[in-house]
């Protein structure tokens, strides 16, 4: 049975649809993680579930219960807010307890409660500090305690690592992940930032415009999006577009454009001669020698271009070049063995079994 | 140069704070002064007596009056803070038909002057058969728009995430008003606290139409009518009452002076 379930979710302010026919199940135990950009109805997804926000239309079912009207706190849920939401005129430990406190949990119940979180979190010095008396990264441990002391059916994370430092981010990420597999519950997570999407999440759901773009596996979602939006959406240096037309005039399908010329491998029945499309190549792609300068006829998965910038972020780089005509600019993410100087003529081969095609709708061409 | 100016802008503030006390210092060791010295501007009895103090106690229920202030005000204040507190919240925070209209509302009372609505409030007060007791003292002042305008702007500035996390933790909205809000609303629970109490302790006018038995009387309605009915009988003794009435705002003030400055500054700055 899944321990969450969506069911033709809608929400409507006024005129304003944030969510659409949202349909999915979240299976036991699973960390699903919510992604996409501002606007795309993730975080009012996840207030739905918690019960801080009404359904206009469908229902949702957290184990084999209908919650879709149930007030926050019968739901059975604990949610981790972007800013923690701690009590600020309460010390950790009355944070972390008062949920039990307000349900007259027996005193014995609550301290075992409070001192394993506590204990799991390393957050027993703190227990007499007040929130202003923590660092960023404490208030965060604090504000899971007070989620894990509830021993919820489902946590709810809502973009919890945004406010820390980049450093701090990436340590709790990792804490959160463990933290979630130790405990083994159901984890609702939203957030804009897709590399912890990808790094956190048994599956993704990528959202925009208040629906469902894509479902599924980090790796399956990076390896085949289902449009253009999402193939520009998750990866870091997003995915390189270009815009051209297909050949299939010397018996194989090719992707055309000015000075460029892709063979494109197995048969994508779904692409059509003439019609625009566009070209996805991952950063990883592409392999950038020196040379190749001139005109002359394109040669197949070749680009050829000139160095606009190149970023070192120690151990790989990024190059950024200026593949024209037309102007086409295409970022390359490459290791730090030889580096081309900026302004310098370059070709970069493209790896024409692992590039992307979309129609003119943005969908995938397979 | 420098100390210069600075001596010079201190002999200024010290000049104006002079200005401003002195009064206050003179009534308050005029009450000390027999009769003779009264007229006096020095700040210094000559002779120290009491005798204005139990004058004043003897010719009229100073006592009692002081009592009927205490209860009157107290009572008016802790039913501004939480009914006031109530609606604030429901207009800072729940969702509802129609709280555009009322908040306008709430806003266009603080337009109608006072004096307008003594006649028709003093005309329901008498319909309820309300006149010469403590209801008609109370129950007009137990709702106040400016205050609920001060606490919603001040509840505006708590973060929803409060407001969320005390719904997931289980609390309901009063719980929530209570035990989350109230403790982080103090300094504006604060200074509406202050000027309450003293609004309702200095009021003399609606005292003077709906109550006439002198057993109910405040002390600004008692001490009118005693010093401007001359029952005083000298003026040491009006300043005596005077001084009764004084004292207990002057302490209130001492003690919640910090939070009434902060929340003066705050609302500078918040704007």
């Amino acid at each position: 049975m899944p321990s969450v379930s969506f069911e033709h979710v809608s929400k409507h302010f006024g005129e304003a649809r944030v969510v659409e026919e949202f349909d999915l199940e979240v299976a036991d135990g699973e960390l699903l993680v919510l992604v996409g950009g501002s606007g795309s109805g993730k975080s009012t997804i996840l207030r739905m579930l918690a019960g801080l926000e009404s359904v206009t239309t469908g229902a949702i079912r957290i184990g084999d219960r209908d919650v879709t009207t149930l007030p926050p706190r019968e739901r059975n849920v604990a949610m981790v807010f972007q800013d923690y939401a701690l009590y600020p005129h309460m010390t950790v430990r009355d944070n972390l307890s008062v949920g039990l406190r307000l349900k007259s949990a027996p005193k014995a119940e609550i301290e075992r409660r409070v001192s394993w979180a506590a204990g799991m979190l390393g957050l027993e010095p703190l227990f007499d500090r007040k929130p202003k008396q923590l660092s960023g990264g404490q208030r965060q441990r604090v504000a899971m305690g007070r989620a894990m002391v509830r021993e919820p059916l489902v946590f709810l994370f809502d973009e919890p690592l945004s406010n820390l430092d980049a450093g701090l981010r990436a340590q709790m990420r990792i804490e959160i992940g463990s933290l979630q597999r130790r405990l083994n519950t159901t984890t609702v997570y939203v957030t804009h930032d897709q590399v912890e999407a990808m790094t956190l999440g048994d599956r993704i759901v990528v959202l925009a415009d208040g629906r469902i773009q894509q479902v599924g596996r980090p790796v399956d979602i990076y390896r085949a999006p289902i449009n253009r939006f999402v193939a520009g959406f998750i990866g870091t240096p997003p995915m390189n577009f270009l815009s051209g037309t297909i050949d299939q005039s010397q018996g194989t399908t090719a992707f055309i454009a000015d000075g460029v010329r892709v063979q494109l491998p197995g048969n994508r029945a779904a692409a059509r001669p003439s019609e625009p499309v566009t070209l996805g190549i991952r950063p990883e792609d592409l392999i950038v020698e020196p040379g190749g300068e001139g005109g002359g006829p394109p040669l197949p998965d070749v680009l050829r271009g000139r160095v606009l910038l190149v970023e070192r972020l120690g151990g790989s780089s990024h190059i950024h070049l200026d593949v024209g005509p037309p102007p086409h600019r295409v970022v390359a993410a490459v290791s730090n063995d030889v580096l081309p100087d900026v302004g310098a003529s370059v070709t970069a081969h493209v790896r024409a079994e692992r590039t992307h095609l979309f129609g003119a709708d943005g969908s995938a061409l397979r | 140069m420098r100390s210069v100016r600075r001596v010079a802008l201190y002999g200024v503030l010290a000049l104006a704070a002079v200005t401003f006390i002195y009064p206050f210092l003179w009534m308050a060791s005029s009450t000390l002064k027999p009769p003779s010295e009264v007229g006096s501007l020095s700040l210094f009895p000559g002779h120290i007596t009491l005798d204005n103090y139990r004058k004043m106690w003897e010719r009229a229920p100073f006592g009692r009056a002081l009592l009927n202030s205490a209860f009157v005000a107290t009572t008016i204040t802790a039913a501004v803070l939480v009914l006031g507190s109530m609606t604030a919240y429901a207009m800072a925070r729940l969702r509802f038909r129609g709280r555009p209209l009322l908040n306008a509302a709430t806003l266009a009372v603080l337009m109608v002057p006072g004096q307008l609505t003594l006649i028709p409030l003093y005309t329901v007060m008498v319909k309820l058969g309300w006149i010469d007791t403590y209801a008609a003292l109370i129950v007009p002042y137990v709702f106040n728009a400016t205050a609920v305008l001060m606490l919603r702007q001040f509840f505006l500035q708590i973060p929803q995430s409060l407001v969320d996390s005390g719904r997931m933790d289980g609390m309901g909205e009063l719980r929530i008003l209570f035990t989350i809000f109230w403790p982080l609303a103090k300094p504006a629970l604060a200074i509406v606290a202050i000027f309450t109490f003293m609004g309702s302790w200095n009021e003399v006018l609606w005292p003077l139409l709906v109550v006439r038995d002198q057993r109910l009387m405040t002390l600004p309605q008692l001490l009118t009518v005693f010093a401007l009915g001359g029952g005083a009988g000298s003026i040491g003794v009006s300043l005596a009452s005077a001084m009764v009435l004084v004292v207990p705002v002057v302490v209130a003030y001492a003690f919640l002076q910090r939070y009434f400055i902060e929340s003066m500054a705050g609302a500078g700055i918040k704007g």
